[in-house]
């Protein structure tokens, strides 16, 4: 089970502000690997709390406050990409701050490692983000991307596998 | 538990290794090694994901829209009041005074002149008529919140739009149009016993619009409609009518010409 946000208050204004609070930037984090433009995420997660905003009446169950949230978000992607493509920009370079962390081999390790999740197919990418950003169940994950469990776990061991591939940990044959 | 079962499951979920995995592991070196090696390499995505800049003064954004969108809906009663009540001194407005009373004498000359039928809007009928439009949709909120929050993106195909509509008689004029403005919600219903009708559901600017054509009329005139979230106007056609019906700030005159622009009726 994901992280479960505290909508804290009685009001509907005070539910909004503790869900934003609670989850704004895991919002943002998945809305820039999902379009690959930070002002577009921007766009992107102001969108998709606007419409929380406006049908928070409709969730019911705190608990499930952030697999709406992110359910909302793939939508609003959807939609963007039915009306345009935008450009598409390197995030590397755009929206990774330096770490404190200033060893050369822990730079190398990491940019090696955020193209390579890069690098995976877009069935593969999803639900290990959703897993590593969202916190989420696999049951939830196949919620959010309307597929059945046994598909995303499925999924989910073909990404760390084809990672660890990549860097040499795991034998190529486990991917066939 | 073999390596390829062992991986299998420490693959799809390493943050949360059962009892099972654990003492697997604990008596077998090599397992203990792939189950930390998976760990790591997720804490590292972690890393990464972490160190993505926020943009500053976006929470704040975020913590706006409640007043941006009170401050939309208000805004349009503030025009209104400030048009409606200007300073009763200043000479602006008493040559706007003089402008608006001959604008309406012309106008009431012209109604009573030109009109085939003054009439002074709705009846009890038709409001009643109104009303139950209305009241229909609170019957359809699962739609309608789907379809605000974003939740419902599928767009319904030609096929089904057309067996939708053609028991009123109607259908769209092309497929070009779903392409350009896709319809979420498409089906028969009845609002009022004897008068069949056609329910579509588009997206509009504040969040869904519907979309009823009803065959066999039982107005004669434009008029609106609303409650305290809806608002919606009943439009006469050919054969039937149409009503669209959107949230209280939707401005639904783009899409009655749209929709009356491609509506066909084909009986």
């Amino acid at each position: 089970m994901s992280d479960i946000p505290v909508l804290h208050g009685t009001t509907k204004k005070q539910r909004y502000e503790s869900l934003v609070a609670a989850l704004y930037q895991d919002v943002f984090r998945y809305a820039l690997w999902l379009c690959k433009n930070p002002p577009l995420a921007e766009d992107l997660v102001q969108e998709t709390f606007l419409r929380a905003w406006r049908s928070l009446e409709s969730l019911q169950n705190d608990k499930a406050a952030k697999a709406w949230l992110f359910t909302i978000l793939r939508r609003e992607n959807a939609r963007l990409y039915e009306r345009y493509r935008p450009e598409l920009v390197d995030i590397e370079g755009q929206a990774i701050a330096e770490s404190d962390e200033n060893e050369p081999d822990f730079k190398m390790d990491r940019e090696l490692l955020h193209n390579a999740i890069n690098r995976l197919e877009s069935e593969y990418r999803e639900p290990l983000l959703l897993q590593v950003i969202g916190g989420f169940s696999g049951k939830e994950i196949a919620e959010i991307l309307d597929l059945n469990n046994n598909t995303v776990m499925t999924r989910l061991f073909r990404a760390r596998s084809k990672l660890k591939v990549e860097f040499g940990m795991d034998p190529e044959e486990l991917n066939q | 538990m073999n390596e390829i079962d062992f991986r299998k499951r420490v693959y799809t979920d390493p943050a949360a290794p059962d009892q099972e995995i654990l003492d697997s592991a604990a008596s077998n070196p090599d397992l203990q090694n792939i189950l930390n090696q998976t760990q790591k390499m997720d804490e590292d995505m972690r890393g990464i994901i972490n160190t993505i800049e926020i943009p500053d003064g976006l929470k704040g954004k975020l913590l706006s829209i409640p007043e941006a969108e009170q401050a939309t809906s208000n805004s349009s009663d503030t025009l209104s009041t400030l048009t409606e009540k200007p300073a009763a001194n200043s000479e602006v407005f008493q040559y706007f005074a003089v402008a608006a009373s001959l604008m309406l004498a012309i106008g009431v000359t012209f109604s009573l002149t030109y009109s085939p039928s003054f009439n002074a809007g709705p009846n009890a009928a038709e409001i009643a008529f109104g009303k139950e439009v209305i009241n229909h949709l609170y019957h359809e909120s699962t739609e309608i919140e789907a379809i605000n929050s974003g939740l419902s993106l599928g767009s319904v195909s030609m096929p089904m739009i057309t067996n939708a509509m053609t028991g009123v008689g109607t259908r769209l004029v092309s497929n070009s149009f779903i392409t350009k403005t896709p319809v979420r919600f498409a089906k028969p219903c009845i609002i009022i016993p004897a008068y069949d009708s056609a329910h579509l559901m588009i997206e509009g600017s504040e969040g869904a619009i519907s979309v009823f054509v009803i065959n066999n009329s039982p107005v004669s005139i434009e008029y609106k409609i609303n409650d305290e979230r809806f608002n919606g106007i009943v439009v006469p056609m050919i054969n039937g009518n149409m009503i669209l019906v959107g949230e209280a700030d939707e401005d639904l005159g783009l899409y009655k010409d749209l929709f009356s622009e491609n509506i066909e009726w084909v009986i």
